[in-house]
C-alpha cells in the first residue's frame, strides 16, 4: 500500500499542483483588486467613460455577481464536456485561438530549439577535445555566459535593424513562411544554446573526472565512441533543463512574439491578464501548463531510459575525488571583468545620473564617454549608479532561488509537480498575484521572481541528487549506519552544490532583467532609478541612433554574467 | 490527370498575376491588433472605416461638420427626433440590398450591446423604419445625433454579420468600396475591391494589413518596403525614415497634467499655479516629441481650428513657494512617450522647489489608483474629441462634478454651470464659443495643465498617394487611394 502511494508520488504532486494553480488564476479577478468590469470595458474600447451603468451592464452580462466559486463550477463543468468557455472581451470560443496560439509556439519553439542544440554543441567542442586529450576540461564560461545574458527582446530588435532593414534578407515582421521563422529563432535560440551549452560544458567537464574514462582509454577504445559515451553520461542529468528550456520557449516567448508580431501563445496568454479575460487566460495556462507537465513526463522518461539498469543497481560511476587544484588562468576572466566593472562604476558614480543635462540623443565624446540617453542624462552615470541594486538585487534574487531550488531538488518525488508548474508559470503571472497579496512595491519584484527562479534550479538539483544517490558509496551508506538526514550534507549536497551553483550564477542576468520588466505593475524600482534593465529597454528605441546606450548596459549584464559563472568555476566539487 | 491537375495550377498562377498586373494590392501595417474579432461594437471599427470597408449613415467633413453617406438627407422633426433617408440602390457585400429596416437594426443593436458602443455613452436611442427613412429619437434633447452616427461603431452592417449571442463578424458585410474577406486572427486581415461599390470603384484591387505592435518593426516596414502605408510611426524611428515619406498629422488628442484638487498637498491654489508655472512645455516638445508635437496653449489644440482665435487671458492665483513639498506623479508605460514626459516634468519640479516620487505603471495597473484619486499629479494624454467631433462630453467627464473620469477630483460649480451651458448649445459658432468659456473657467481652477498636442506620424511610400491623413483615425485607404507601379 505503501510503496503504491510511493510510486504514485509525482503523479499526485502533478496533479495537486496544476489544480492548485488553476484555483489560483480563477480567482485572479476577483483577488486582484482590479475591476473586472473596467478591465474588460477598457480591453473593448479605449477611453470610454466608466460610467457606473456600462459597468453594471457588464457584470450582469458576465455573472461577475456570482462570485469567483460559482465561476470556476461552471468552469470545471464546461471542462469535461471540452468546453474552455468564451472570452468575456470577444464572445468567441477561446479554445480554438488558444491552440491556434499553441502551434504557431510550438513550431518557433522547434526552430529556436534547433538552433540551441547547434550553438550548444558548438560551445561543448572545446571541452570535449580537451578533456579527450587529458587535460583540464575546466573553462570560464565567458562565451557561454555572455551569450545566454544577451535579452531576448534586445537580440530580437538587433536582428531585425540588421538582417531585416540593412541587408534586407529576411522580413521584418509576419508569420507565414519560413522567412518569417529564422530571426526570432535565432533570438530566442542563441540565449537558450549558451545556457544550454555551459550545462552541458560542466556536464562534460565533470564525466571526464570519473574513473571509466580512463579504464576505457587503456582497453583502446577510440576518441570517438568515448566522446559518444559522455554525452550519454551527461545526457541524463540534463533532461529535465532540456525540458524546461522547450517549455520556456513554448510559452515564455513574449518579447519575441511582441517584435516580430507572431501570434504565438506567450502573447495571448499576457493579453488575456492584463484585459483580465478570465476564460482566455485559464485556458492559456491550462494548455501552458499540460504542456509543462508532458514535456516534464517525457523528459524523466528518456532520462531514467539513458540511465538504463545502473540507476536501479546503485551503480552510477563516481567522481575522482582527488582533483588538480584550479589553472592559475582561470582567475583571469573574473580579475579582468571586475576591473572592467570597477573602472565603469570609479568613472560613473561622480557623475549626475538624473539631470537632464545633454542634447537627447548626444554622441560620445570626451567629456560624455557613452553620450546621452533619450533624455539627455548621462549614459555613464546611469550605468555606474544603477550598478550596486542591480546587481546586488540579482545577486539576492538569485541566492533566494538557490537556497529553495537545493530544497525542493533534495525532495524531488514530492516537489515534482510544483517545479514543473512553477517553471511553466510566467513571471506576469507570478507578479499578478504578488501584486494582489501586497501592492505595487520594491521588494514585491524580488518576490515575484524568486518564486518562480528556483524551480529550473530544483530539477536540475533533483536530477542530480537522483545520480548521486545511485552511487554504490551512498547506496552502502544506510547498511553502515548513516541516517538519511546525515547522509545529506556528507553525500549528497557536496556532490550537488557545485554544478547547481554555477547554474545559479548563469541565471544571474536573466533574474536582473525580469527584475526590470515587472515595472509594468509597479514592482521593482521606480523611474527615475537607473536599474541595467530599465536603462536598456528605455534605450532601445534609439538602438540605431545611440547604439552605446543599448550596448553598454547589455555589455554590463554579460559581464555581471560572466564573473558569476566564472567565479562559480572556479569552485571545488 | 496529374498533368491536367498541373496545367490548370499554372493557368490560374498566371490568371492570379494578370489581376495583379492589372491594378495593384496595398500593404497596411497598422498599430494595434484587433480587440474583439473586428467586431463594430469595439474599437476595431476603427479599423473597419480605415480600410474603408463599412460605412455609416453620415460622415464628417474636415470641420466636423455632418456630410450624407449611406443616408442621403435629414432633418430633425422635434427636439427628440430625426429622420434619416436611406440611400437607395445601395448594396452589401454578400448582395443582399440596403434598406432602412436593416439600417434601423444595425442602430439597434448598437444600442442593445453591451457594454454599450462609446458613442452612446449617457444617450439612450431607439431607431425605426419610416417609409424610405430611419427615425432616430433620443430620450433627453440632442443636438449631436447626426455627429454620432458618423461613428465608425454605428456602422450599417448586412444581417449575416450580426449572430445570435451578440457577436458580429464583419466579414462580408459591409457597403463600403473594399469587402473583407479574410480575417486571419490578430495577424493580419484581407479586402478586396468591391464591384458594386455604389460610389467610385476603387483603383486598388485590395488591401492586406498586418498588425505590428511594435514601434521599430513599423518603422522596418517602410524602410523595408513590406508595407506602403504605415500607422503611427514612433518618434524614435522617425529620424531614421526619408523625410518626404513621413507626414505628421495633428491629433485631437492633449497630453495634461492633472491635478488633484480634493486630496494631498496641492489643494492649496497657490501651489496648484506654482505647479503649472514650473512646467517647460517647450523643452518637453523639444526633447521627447524632437518637435513633433504642438505646444499646449489650452485643452485644445491645432486639431481644432477654430479654438484659438476665441481664447481670453485667464485670471488666475499667484504662485506660492513649495518648499519642498512632498508630491507624487503618476503616469502610464503605454503610450512610449508618457514616461519621458514624466521624467522630465519630476525634474522641472524638483528644480521648482517640490520633492517628487514617481509611479510609472502598465494603464491598465495604475487606472484604479487614477481615479481614485491616490495621486497629486498624473500625466494623461486624453483624447478631446471623442466619436462625435464635439469636447463637451470629454469636459464633462473629466472636469464635471458627476464626470466619471475626473482625475483631478475637481468640483467647481462656475465650471458646472459653463460646461451646462454649452452641452444645450447646437453645433456651430456659439457652441464653440461655450465651450472656449468653459475651457477657461476650468483652467483657471489650475486642475489641469494641458501640455502639448500629439500628432500622429504617418508614414506612406513614394508610390502612394491619395491616403487620408485623418486626425480622427477614421479613414486611411479609400477608393481613390492609388499606388504607382
Amino acid at each position: 500500500m505503501i510503496q503504491a502511494l510511493d510510486r504514485l508520488t509525482p503523479a499526485i504532486s502533478r496533479g495537486v499542483t496544476l489544480i492548485g494553480v488553476m484555483l489560483l488564476v480563477g480567482l485572479l479577478p476577483w483577488i486582484s483588486g482590479r475591476d473586472p468590469a473596467m478591465s474588460i470595458l477598457r480591453a473593448r474600447m479605449g477611453e470610454q467613460n466608466p460610467t457606473p451603468e456600462a459597468l453594471a451592464a457588464i457584470r450582469e452580462r458576465l455573472g461577475l455577481a456570482d462570485g469567483p466559486f460559482q465561476h470556476l463550477r461552471n468552469w470545471i463543468e464546461g471542462l469535461f464536456q471540452g468546453d474552455l468557455g468564451t472570452s468575456w472581451i470577444s464572445g468567441a470560443p477561446v479554445l480554438p485561438g488558444m491552440l491556434e496560439a499553441f502551434g504557431v509556439s510550438l513550431l518557433l519553439m522547434a526552430a529556436a530549439f534547433t538552433i540551441s542544440v547547434f550553438v550548444a554543441a558548438l560551445l561543448c567542442w572545446p571541452t570535449m577535445q580537451r578533456g579527450l586529450k587529458g587535460r583540464d576540461t575546466r573553462t570560464s564560461g565567458g562565451i557561454e555566459a555572455t551569450l545566454t545574458a544577451m535579452p531576448e527582446f534586445m537580440l530580437s530588435a538587433l536582428f531585425l535593424v540588421v538582417f531585416s532593414v540593412w541587408l534586407g534578407w529576411f522580413p521584418p515582421y509576419g508569420w507565414e513562411g519560413v522567412a518569417h521563422i529564422i530571426l526570432p529563432a535565432f533570438a530566442l535560440g542563441l540565449p537558450g544554446g549558451g545556457f544550454l551549452g555551459r550545462l552541458l560544458a560542466n556536464a562534460i567537464a565533470a564525466t571526464f573526472h570519473e574513473r571509466w574514462i580512463a579504464a576505457w582509454a587503456v582497453a583502446g577504445f577510440s576518441r570517438g565512441q568515448i566522446a559518444r559515451a559522455v554525452l550519454r553520461r551527461c545526457l541524463p542529468a540534463l533532461m529535465p533543463q532540456v525540458g524546461m528550456i522547450i517549455v520556456a520557449m513554448t510559452g515564455g516567448a513574449i518579447a519575441v512574439e511582441q517584435v516580430f508580431s507572431i501570434p504565438g501563445l506567450g502573447r495571448a496568454v499576457l493579453g488575456a491578464a492584463s484585459a483580465q479575460d478570465l476564460p482566455a487566460l485559464q485556458a492559456g495556462i491550462l494548455i501552458l501548463l499540460l504542456n509543462a507537465l508532458a514535456i516534464g513526463v517525457v523528459a524523466n522518461l528518456i532520462r531514467v531510459a539513458l540511465l538504463g539498469r545502473a540507476l536501479g543497481m546503485g551503480a552510477l560511476p563516481v567522481r575522482e575525488l582527488a582533483e588538480p587544484a584550479p589553472d592559475r588562468r582561470l582567475w583571469l576572466v573574473p580579475c579582468a571583468v571586475v576591473m572592467i566593472l570597477m573602472a565603469l562604476i570609479a568613472f560613473g558614480l561622480l557623475r549626475d545620473p538624473f539631470t537632464p543635462q545633454y542634447i537627447r540623443l548626444q554622441p560620445p565624446s570626451l567629456s560624455l564617454p557613452l553620450g546621452a540617453d533619450g533624455l539627455g542624462r548621462d549614459v555613464l552615470a546611469r550605468i555606474a549608479h544603477g550598478a550596486i541594486s542591480t546587481i546586488g538585487l540579482a545577486l539576492i534574487v538569485t541566492l533566494i532561488s538557490l537556497v529553495i531550488g537545493l530544497a525542493m531538488g533534495l525532495m524531488p518525488r514530492l516537489a515534482i509537480g510544483l517545479i514543473e508548474v512553477t517553471k511553466a508559470t510566467p513571471p506576469t503571472i507570478a507578479a499578478l498575484i504578488v501584486v494582489a497579496a501586497m501592492g505595487p512595491s520594491a521588494i514585491g519584484a524580488v518576490i515575484a521572481v524568486s518564486a518562480v527562479a528556483w524551480a529550473p534550479l530544483a530539477a536540475h538539483t533533483a536530477a542530480l541528487v537522483s545520480e548521486a544517490r545511485a552511487q554504490p558509496h551512498v547506496r552502502i551508506a544506510p547498511i553502515l549506519g548513516v541516517t538519511a538526514l546525515q547522509l545529506i550534507p556528507r553525500s549528497i549536497l557536496p556532490e550537488v552544490f557545485g554544478p547547481v551553483l554555477r547554474h545559479a550564477m548563469l541565471r544571474l542576468p536573466g533574474n536582473a532583467l525580469a527584475l526590470a520588466a515587472l515595472g509594468f505593475l509597479g514592482l521593482g524600482s521606480p523611474p527615475p532609478s537607473p536599474e541595467w534593465g530599465l536603462i536598456l529597454a528605455d534605450a532601445l528605441p534609439y538602438m540605431e541612433r545611440a547604439p552605446l546606450a543599448v550596448l553598454t548596459p547589455a555589455a554590463s549584464l554579460a559581464l555581471m554574467s560572466v564573473l558569476g559563472v566564472s567565479l562559480a568555476s572556479l569552485v571545488r566539487r | 490527370m496529374k498533368l491536367t491537375l498541373l496545367s490548370s495550377m499554372l493557368i490560374g498562377l498566371t490568371l492570379a498575376s494578370a489581376v495583379h498586373a492589372e491594378d495593384p494590392r496595398i500593404g497596411v501595417a497598422m498599430l494595434q491588433p484587433p480587440r474583439s474579432g473586428l467586431s463594430p461594437l469595439s474599437d476595431d471599427a476603427f479599423k473597419l472605416s480605415r480600410w474603408s470597408m463599412a460605412e455609416t449613415l453620415i460622415r464628417l467633413d474636415s470641420n466636423g461638420a455632418p456630410q450624407p453617406l449611406l443616408a442621403t438627407e435629414w432633418n430633425r422633426v422635434d427636439d427628440k427626433t430625426w429622420r434619416f433617408v436611406i440611400r437607395s440602390g445601395v448594396k452589401f457585400h454578400d448582395g443582399t440590398d440596403l434598406t432602412p429596416e436593416r439600417a434601423a437594426a444595425s442602430l439597434t443593436a448598437a444600442t442593445q450591446a453591451v457594454p454599450k458602443p462609446r458613442i452612446l455613452d449617457g444617450v439612450e436611442m431607439t431607431a425605426e423604419v419610416d417609409g424610405d427613412a430611419v427615425i432616430v429619437r433620443t430620450e433627453a434633447a440632442d443636438p449631436l445625433v447626426p455627429n454620432r452616427l458618423s461613428s465608425p461603431q454605428l456602422a450599417i452592417l448586412a444581417e449575416r454579420a450580426y449572430s445570435e449571442n451578440g457577436i458580429v463578424t464583419p466579414t462580408m458585410a459591409g457597403t463600403g468600396p473594399f469587402v473583407l474577406t479574410r480575417i486571419n486572427g490578430v495577424t493580419s486581415a484581407h479586402l478586396d475591391r468591391f464591384d458594386d461599390y455604389w460610389g467610385e470603384r476603387a483603383k486598388l484591387s485590395g488591401i492586406d494589413a498586418d498588425y505590428v505592435g511594435d514601434g521599430t518593426a513599423r518603422g522596418a516596414a517602410l524602410r523595408t518596403g513590406t508595407a506602403q502605408v504605415v500607422e503611427a510611426v514612433p518618434v524614435s524611428q522617425a529620424a531614421l525614415i526619408d523625410p518626404s515619406l513621413i507626414h505628421e498629422v495633428p491629433m485631437p488628442r492633449t497630453n495634461t497634467l492633472y491635478v488633484n484638487t480634493k486630496k494631498g498637498p496641492l489643494v492649496d491654489p497657490a501651489l496648484r499655479t506654482a505647479v503649472r508655472d514650473a512646467i517647460d512645455r517647450a523643452a518637453i516638445v523639444r526633447t521627447v516629441y524632437e518637435g513633433r508635437a504642438d505646444e499646449a496653449r489650452g485643452l485644445f489644440g491645432p486639431a481644432l481650428p477654430w479654438a484659438d482665435p476665441l481664447r481670453q487671458p485667464i485670471n488666475d492665483i499667484s504662485a506660492k513657494a513649495p518648499e519642498g513639498t512632498q508630491i507624487t506623479l503618476g503616469t502610464y508605460t503605454d503610450r512610449a512617450e508618457l514616461p519621458e514626459v514624466a521624467v522630465l516634468v519630476a525634474q522641472a519640479l524638483t528644480v521648482a522647489g517640490f520633492k517628487v516620487e514617481q509611479d510609472v505603471r502598465e494603464y491598465a495597473n495604475i487606472e484604479a489608483d487614477m481615479l481614485g484619486g491616490n495621486f497629486d499629479l498624473f500625466i494623461l494624454s486624453r483624447a478631446t474629441v471623442l466619436d462625435s467631433g464635439d469636447p463637451v462630453s470629454y469636459m464633462v467627464s473629466d472636469f464635471g462634478c458627476e464626470g466619471s473620469f475626473n482625475i483631478s477630483q475637481l468640483c467647481d460649480p462656475a465650471v458646472d454651470a459653463a460646461l451646462a451651458a454649452a452641452a444645450a448649445i447646437e453645433p456651430g459658432p456659439a457652441r464653440n464659443k461655450a465651450i472656449i468659456a468653459a475651457e477657461a473657467a476650468i483652467l483657471a481652477t489650475g486642475a489641469a495643465v494641458p501640455m502639448l498636442h500629439e500628432r500622429v506620424i504617418q508614414g506612406e511610400a513614394e508610390s502612394v498617394s491619395g491616403a487620408e491623413r485623418d486626425p480622427r483615425e477614421r479613414r486611411l485607404v479609400t477608393e481613390y487611394t492609388t499606388l504607382a507601379e
